[in-house]
């Protein structure tokens, strides 16, 4: 009733923070400062200083480098996260994996080599022959 | 010393006459008044500017709307000047998001004289200050030179903003927001939901081989490439208390 009827209310990101949404595709090297949610398609490589979100709709096929990641969709290549990799029950990776600390829920599946580094540095990752998949 | 650049509408408006002569009062009040410039159809509203400021002038204060701002941007990024803004009648969403209420009650504002520097945007040259739109968007984007994002939905808009509600004017970025019409299900049972990608940038090109419609601040411009970017911190603008950023 007390609303101001003439402010548009717009949904945004936090500060810095990068959507792509389903209905989107990018290709190319993305690299961001900022937090990143994937719902949609990427192809090529995906890198953030910050935390990276891949919900279920997701269509990975690149390699992917982050501080903190959170899988619940498609990831076809390497994923190397510093900190912690959370793979959810609906994710799906084909590529090696190199991150400091991961969690894996049931129903998960990860098609490749996990290593543990401190920082997720180091450990030889093989590139992915995304035709053998 | 400030110069006042009165709108054509206002003047011509009887409307409008007693709120201008309230203005003028309230800023003879508060010490503020100086020079009155009016602007008129075979008058160019940058060369009266640029003379002002060869005179000394170094507030150039609007009175009137969206659209005067945008006649005058260029020539007050350009020479370092402060900009003001006296907002009379419709159109008035940017003194909105500074924070400047409309009439005789912006004249405390511009006495406060609250100065923020804010980002200029930029398309094929031309510059604005709110945003950019393309409602039909099936064009190609590359963004800065690094990687391409295009629209895979039959139906997507795309939407440029710097000075918005949600959005930060100081931040040296623009947000491009892509909103996809994505459907779920099938036949007649799907149900079409907008989903809104945004990308926070500091350059873009949009190509397409058919030329396609984007509108500057609320302005039609027509190419097959658009190039668009951002000038940190360009602008000098005396806001209230009330602004969104």
């Amino acid at each position: 009733m007390f609303k101001d009827k003439n402010k548009t209310v717009m949904p945004s990101s936090n500060a810095g923070e990068t959507i792509i949404a389903q209905g989107v595709r990018v290709e190319g090297d993305f690299r961001s400062q900022g937090d990143v949610i994937i719902e949609g398609e990427v192809a090529g490589s995906v890198e953030t200083q910050r935390a990276l979100t891949v919900g279920e709709t997701a269509k990975i096929h690149a390699d992917v480098k982050a501080k903190s990641a959170v899988v619940a969709g498609e990831v076809v290549g390497n994923i190397f996260v510093q900190e912690m990799l959370e793979l959810l029950a609906t994710s799906h990776v084909k590529g090696d994996v190199v991150t400091a600390r991961i969690s894996v829920a049931a129903g998960a599946r990860i098609n490749g080599k996990v290593s543990m580094e401190e920082g997720g540095k180091g450990g030889k990752v093989e590139k992915v022959d995304e035709e053998e998949s | 010393m400030y110069c006042y650049l009165y709108d054509e509408y206002i003047q011509e408006n009887k409307r409008f006459e007693r709120e201008l002569l309230r203005i003028e009062n309230r800023l003879t009040d508060l010490g503020i008044a100086g020079k009155v410039s009016r602007l008129a159809l075979f008058r160019d509203a940058q060369e009266m500017i640029r003379d002002e400021i060869e005179r000394g002038v170094s507030t150039i204060v609007v009175v009137g709307n969206d659209e005067t701002i945008r006649k005058v941007i260029d020539v007050v990024a350009d020479n370092e000047v402060v900009l003001g803004i006296i907002p009379i009648g419709p159109g008035n969403e940017l003194a909105r998001m500074m924070g400047i209420p409309e009439g005789v009650a912006a004249c405390d504002v511009l006495s406060a004289r609250r100065v923020e520097k804010i980002d200029v945007g930029t398309v094929n040259g031309r510059r604005f200050v709110t945003g950019l739109t393309m409602p039909n968007f099936h064009a190609e984007i590359t963004c800065e030179d690094k990687f391409r994002v295009t629209s895979i939905a039959r139906q997507a808009e795309l939407e440029i903003r710097n000075l918005a509600d949600v959005t930060d004017p100081r931040d040296g970025r623009f947000e491009a927001v892509i909103r996809a019409a994505v459907k779920k299900g099938w036949g007649i049972f799907g149900k079409t939901t907008l989903k809104e990608s945004i990308l926070p940038l500091k350059s873009m090109a949009i190509r397409s081989e058919q030329p396609i419609s984007l509108f500057v601040d609320g302005e039609e411009m027509k190419s097959t490439r658009f190039d668009i970017g951002i000038e940190p911190l360009l602008l000098k603008v005396i806001t209230g208390k009330a602004r969104v950023f």
